[in-house]
């Protein structure tokens, strides 16, 4: 298809989906995940790349990070979104993974209009 | 040309050693550099009876390098000594240790005829202080090219015990051998789930421990601290790698959080800090299939040539790896060696 049909469709008005929160919604036969971090919107495909799993029906949390062996930290809490089937921990906001960027989930994008939250469904970014 | 990754110099006689001691260890029994856990039932050494058998060749400069320069075109060969059984008191092991490295510096290098001996220092990991200050008197003696550690361990070699150690290695650009001594400072349990009876499984057996150092090493970040820490497996494993590997990978991702001082796949670690000498290879069945094992097994790059004089797994340069392409075998004989070991 030469042309990219940017197909928005509505979720819910905003102040439905509170930070911290995330919904999974139906979208011609597509499971989607949508998440508010922080006031800002991200929609996964709820697909895992890796062997299929319900990716956004994972723990929302964190992970650890260290500079140097032994020396860890908690960071990006309500970031990262993990596998309920295999626990491979994914970016939120990109849909990479964090063990391996050449793998990553589908994203759509979000749009905010007038009080409402849409996803563009034609076209991932 | 080819590299010969490991040839066993040995002492003509028992007590040798002693004129590099000084007291109390000269005066201090300790064993004889032959094995007597799980002894070799067929003799520990190649070669005939008498002045040609293995170990007498192996004891003297001049008939070793015409045994191992003599054939093929090797023309440099990394000297292993060995230690001497097994001591529990780390005082007199790092004596052994430091004794043989006076030993094999004073009648071995330099002493190469028909091609060249570079040397392997011996340290015992257990004590970092002795182990470190034996590292830096020899870091700059230009023949040694690495330090050998015993690949019997009181715990896997990436525990933080022994980083100073490797720390020490890396920073004076000496790769560390990790290799079964069979008379090397202290032994344990053989395998986890206790002593075999038999020689022929301590021999089939026994360098699987190599996996434990490996996935000590990765796991507990020793190659994100050392850069520039490399480490070679003495006891093949090479053959073995893929399905570990595969699987260190495979649970590495949903278990990174545990480790997050990985930035990289855990098979990263190995092909750019990790070797195995050609020894104890296993292989496939039909001499045909070795190129496709090679490269399935992505072990083309990582394997060193070894020959293992005078022990009794030796393997002659002139019969090894003969099926693979010139390229191929001419890495294993000698490119992954002098770009590993960055030799001249």
């Amino acid at each position: 298809m030469d042309e990219i049909v940017k197909d928005l469709v509505e979720i819910c008005p905003v102040d439905e989906l509170e930070p911290g929160q995330s919904r999974i919604v139906d979208i011609n036969n597509r499971s989607i995940g949508v998440f508010n971090i922080s006031g800002n919107f991200f929609a996964l495909a709820n697909l895992c790349p890796h062997a299929g799993g319900p990716l956004c029906k994972g723990q929302v949390t964190g992970t650890s990070v260290a500079d140097k062996p032994y020396a860890v930290s908690w960071q990006r809490a309500g970031e990262i979104v993990r596998c309920p089937w295999h626990s491979w921990e994914f970016d939120i906001a990109t849909g990479k993974t964090l063990t391996d960027p050449t793998r990553s989930v589908r994203t759509f994008k979000t749009v905010v209009k007038n009080g409402h939250l849409y996803i563009e469904t034609g076209a991932s970014r | 040309m080819t590299i010969d990754a490991c040839v066993h110099p040995l002492c003509a006689h028992k007590d040798d050693l002693r004129r590099y001691m000084g007291e109390p260890w000269r005066s201090r029994s300790f064993p004889g550099p032959d094995r007597y856990f799980y002894p070799v039932p067929t003799g520990e050494y190649v070669g005939a009876e008498g002045e040609a058998a293995g170990n007498k060749v192996a004891a003297d400069p001049a008939k070793l390098s015409r045994e191992i320069f003599g054939q093929e075109d090797v023309d440099k060969a990394i000297l292993v000594p060995l230690t001497r059984g097994m001591l529990p008191d780390l005082d007199q092991s790092m004596a052994i240790c430091r004794a043989t490295n006076d030993w094999l510096a004073d009648q071995w290098l330099g002493r190469g005829e028909g091609g060249k001996f570079l040397g392997t220092i011996r340290v015992d990991p257990r004590e970092p202080e002795q182990a470190i200050a034996e590292i830096k008197r020899w870091a700059s003696h230009p023949d040694i090219v690495q330090i050998a550690v015993p690949l019997q361990a009181q715990r896997p070699y990436g525990n933080r015990d022994y980083l100073p150690v490797w720390q020490a290695a890396a920073e004076h650009g000496l790769p560390v051998l990790i290799q079964s001594d069979g008379g090397s400072s202290i032994d344990y349990w053989p395998s986890p789930v206790g002593y075999y009876k038999l020689f022929l499984e301590y021999a089939a057996l026994y360098p699987i421990n190599f996996s434990y150092h490996l996935v000590s090493l990765i796991a507990e970040g020793v190659f994100d601290r050392l850069k520039n820490f490399k480490v070679i497996f003495g006891d093949g494993g090479a053959d073995l790698l893929a399905p570990l590997i595969w699987r260190v990978d495979k649970d590495w991702r949903p278990t990174r959080s545990e480790t997050p001082w990985n930035s990289q796949m855990p098979s990263h670690y190995v092909r750019k800090h990790v070797r195995f000498l050609s020894s104890r290879f296993e292989g496939p069945r039909d001499d045909s299939d070795w190129a496709t094992w090679l490269a399935v097994s992505e072990i083309s790059n990582l394997t060193l040539f070894a020959s293992k004089f005078p022990m009794w797994q030796y393997d002659a340069p002139s019969s090894a790896f003969k099926s693979l392409g010139n390229k191929e075998r001419r890495a294993i004989m000698e490119t992954n060696t002098s770009e590993f070991y960055q030799l001249a």
